[in-house]
């Protein structure tokens, strides 16, 4: 069990490292929109304009 | 959405006048040419798929794209300047997008602009409203840009560096980083209270023991200090102002489980409760940052109302004309006013005569004529003479931004609507508290060394998670199935108010009815022509006219092309087809003598006539929304009151009163005037709802105690109101009160619940019953059930 006195101070070096990282994230923008991002997988950029036909 | 809708814009479709369009292999019925040219550019761009993601379409949907020729002012290097910031060869700017309500708005703008040649980003926020971009001025210029956004049906308004700040973003940024530090806090936390709780029955090293119990403080203290602070900063206030709200008793509470458990961890006592602190922070902290995203839902007041006036004004210096941006207007400038454009600011007509429409002001429904000398106001619609004016008041000291004032004014008014929730909530926490003294005292008789732990334990198995969940998991849930049902809540407190209404107003002019006149009959006074051929010959005539009534005419097919057209002010049109000269307007213009023509009193009557000869009499009308009587009627069976307030004629307001059977009519009325009406059913002890759409409804919709304006009308009133009606129908309106009762029926459920959850569980804890492995299922249970039953909600008037 001692093995525990070294990994839980390790998860929480890697805790902080996640939350450091999130805070950037946040920091730089990406969280601004919450809504877009949820649909955009379904939203396809690369349709292609139907042929036009003749009828 | 009726088999007859546009595809587009979601108007009805006359079936005279249907254009078809090809969407995924599909014809598609749109309303009019303007329709079929956007949905054409959004399907040629590859973006069909907008279609299937939208919530309502843009308000401006219904119009013809704009001619860029009004844009190509923005390309001006002056306006560039004033609008943008530029450095290394790219400029950059904020656009306010008007009309942009969900994320398929946000793809459709960014993937557009991204495709203009010249734009290197675009960031859309569906939030605020806003797109930044990014571009060479070299490529293309500003207007090119604000084009492509008009031309998708948003109503785009460029906005100056120094109010494009967004707060909005910094709070929600700042909310979201502690939601984060609660939840990985409570993750872990939870993890090492599990390891303990185990301890406790299989026994542990007392080594680990202290050694988790210092891992859970560790990671629990930011969770505090960071992640509760606005609890604590919020105590404070109330402290200082004496009035202690939800925050006081909630900051107590996690500042004496921390405190204990520090105690307990340093002395070796029996538990520690950073679980229960951890988990008390995270879903108060989930509850405030649902609160939050309802609220930032709601429309940019900054910017509302200067979508009402135009963005450049044509000043007249020294007898020449200059474009000018809106904001450089001084008092004394002589400015020029075309037909069509809307009136920049408060002033005298000094050349020139015209008809207005200030319906959006006063809520009538008849333009005015003015002559040299009157006054006109800023926000109305200059409709059919080119006039000159004479500037006297610009900005805020304008009627227009006196009626903003007197808006902002009547929601701070507003009657204090303390949330029943947070009524019964502080009584239960406060109780909790006293019952813990009293614990705490009886204890330190009887048994002093279990005192504080019995205490604490009280506190835990009590902690009010269920209740501070019980409203704002419910409100979310109702937001959230609201917006499905095409209606947006901008402020959580509207569903209570709704829940709890007895009254009804309604506005007139653009809320009942639909806004714009429509011919509702026509009568033919010579044999040789039919119905259609008269039709045919006033919308030949009225292509020339900016006047609203030519709206109604307004042709798919055209049998005629009328020659050397004029328009008369105030009377009508003239103009010459296959060599005859007719008239269409009122009767004296149209013909000398009128008394051989029958005059129909209660609508507006436009004649058509040759040769001094009246030939047809068409009656104009402004028609009733097509599910106004049905939606009054649903409203009647929810056992409410309704009353019709407007700012029209009696007559008008009196007809539709009677059409739609409403006994309670006030017509004429100034917004002080409406405000008023509703401020004395208030002192009665009525609970009011308002549903209005003009600028002259915004400060009593603000006033009221819930409010409800349609997404067609002015950004004024939506700003000032609590739920956006999305889409063309009156009828969620109904909708919305059953859901909101619905709701708060939920809400007395779940705080029953929570209720007889403390109840049960505080006896048994006060004894010293409760282990603290049952308290935390007990509390983790409780708010599931909550959130559980608030999520019924999700599936309201679903099949």
């Amino acid at each position: 069990m001692n093995i525990l006195y070294l990994l839980i101070p390790l998860a929480l070096i890697l805790l902080g490292v996640a939350v450091w990282a999130f805070f950037w994230a946040v920091g730089s923008g990406q969280f601004d929109d919450l809504d877009t991002p949820a649909v955009r997988v379904i939203m396809d950029d690369d349709e292609k304009p139907p042929e036009n036909s003749e009828t | 959405m009726s088999a007859g809708a546009c595809f587009h814009c979601a108007l009805p479709i006359d079936r005279a006048n249907e254009y078809q369009v090809e969407i995924d292999g599909e014809l598609k019925s749109v309303c009019c040419p303007g329709c079929k040219a956007v949905a054409e550019l959004i399907r040629d761009t590859g973006m069909s798929s907008y279609y299937a993601m939208r919530e309502a379409p843009p308000p401006g949907a219904g119009r013809p794209p704009d001619d860029a020729a009004e844009w190509a002012i923005y390309d001006r290097d002056d306006m560039l300047a004033a609008f943008s910031e530029a450095d290394d060869g790219h400029a950059e700017a904020t656009i306010y997008a008007g009309g942009m309500y969900c994320a398929a708005c946000s793809w459709l703008i960014q993937t557009t602009l991204a495709k203009v040649p010249g734009v290197s980003a675009a960031d859309v926020n569906p939030v605020t409203h806003r797109v930044r971009v990014r571009w060479k001025p070299d490529d293309v210029g500003l207007g090119g840009i604000l084009a492509t956004l008009a031309d998708l049906g948003y109503d785009p308004q460029p906005l100056a560096p120094d109010s494009a700040a967004q707060p909005e973003i910094a709070e929600q940024r700042a909310a979201l980083k502690r939601l984060l530090v609660a939840s990985l806090g409570m993750m872990q936390v939870m993890m090492f209270a599990v390891g303990l709780y185990a301890g406790d029955f299989q026994g542990m090293e007392e080594n680990m023991q202290r050694f988790l119990r210092v891992v859970s403080f560790v990671v629990t203290t930011p969770v505090v200090f960071y992640s509760a602070r606005p609890f604590f900063a919020g105590a404070w206030r109330g402290i200082v102002s004496r009035m202690p709200g939800m925050d006081l008793p909630v900051s107590i509470a996690i500042s004496a489980a921390f405190v204990g458990s520090i105690y307990a961890m340093l002395t070796g006592g029996p538990a520690v409760w950073f679980d229960s602190v951890v988990m008390f922070v995270f879903f108060l902290t989930l509850g405030r940052f649902l609160e939050m995203r309802a609220r930032h839902r709601s429309i940019d007041r900054s910017t509302a109302l200067s979508t009402v006036l135009p963005n450049t004004v044509t000043r007249i210096e020294g007898g020449e004309q200059q474009i000018v941006p809106a904001s450089q207007l001084l008092v004394g400038d002589l400015l020029s006013v075309r037909p069509g454009e809307s009136i920049p600011a408060d002033g005298i007509l000094v050349e020139g005569a015209t008809t207005v429409d200030e319906a959006l002001l006063t809520g009538e429904a008849e333009p005015r004529s003015k002559a040299t000398g009157d006054r006109l106001v800023a926000g109305s619609v200059n409709l059919d003479g080119a006039i000159r004016m004479r500037v006297e008041q610009t900005g805020s000291d304008t009627t227009l931004g006196t009626i903003s004032r007197m808006s902002e004014r009547a929601r701070y008014a507003r009657p204090a609507f303390v949330q029943l929730a947070d009524r019964i909530a502080s009584y239960i926490v406060i109780a909790i508290l006293l019952v813990a003294v009293g614990v705490a005292g009886a204890w330190y008789v009887a048994a002093p060394e279990r005192a504080f732990v019995i205490t604490l334990s009280v506190l835990v198995v009590t902690c009010p998670c269920a209740l501070a969940l019980a409203t704002p998991a419910a409100f979310a849930a109702a937001g959230t199935r609201l917006s499905e049902l095409h209606l947006l809540v901008t402020n959580g407190n509207a569903i209570e108010a709704l829940a709890r209404a007895t009254r009804v107003l309604f506005d007139k002019t653009g809320t009942l009815t639909v806004g714009t006149p429509a011919i509702v009959s026509t009568e033919v006074f010579d044999a040789s022509l039919d119905e259609t051929q008269c039709l045919e010959l006033a919308a030949a005539l009225e292509t020339v006219s900016t006047h609203p009534i030519a709206n109604a005419f307004t042709l798919r097919e055209k049998r005629h092309v009328a020659k050397d057209q004029r328009v008369a002010v105030g009377a009508g049109v003239a103009g010459t087809i296959d060599g005859r000269r007719w008239r269409l307007g009122r009767l004296d213009f149209v013909a000398g003598d009128c008394s051989a023509v029958r005059h129909d009193e209660d609508t507006t009557n436009v004649y058509l006539g040759t040769d001094g000869r009246v030939v047809a009499r068409f009656d104009l009308d402004d028609a009733l929304r097509p599910d106004a009587a049905a939606t009054l009627q649903q409203l009647r069976q929810l056992g409410l009151t309704l009353a019709l307030v407007s700012g029209d004629n009696p007559k008008p307001v009196r007809r539709v009163a009677a059409s739609l059977g409403i006994a309670d009519d006030h017509a004429g009325c100034t917004p002080e005037d409406k405000l008023e009406i509703i401020r004395a059913a208030q002192r009665s002890g009525e609970v009011v709802v308002m549903v209005g759409d003009g600028i002259n409804d915004a400060p009593v919709l603000a006033g009221a105690d819930a409010s409800v304006a349609p997404v067609h009308g002015a950004l004024l009133a939506q700003t000032s109101a609590d739920v956006v009606l999305l889409g063309d129908s009156l009828s969620p309106v109904a909708t919305a009160i059953v859901l909101a009762r619905r709701t708060m029926k939920i809400v007395k459920q779940n705080l029953i619940w929570a209720i007889v959850y403390n109840a049960t569980a505080l006896p048994l804890a006060a004894l010293g019953y409760v282990p603290p492995w049952a308290a935390a299922i007990g509390m983790s249970a409780s708010s599931l059930i909550v959130v559980l039953n608030a999520l019924r909600l999700t599936r309201f008037g679903a099949p």
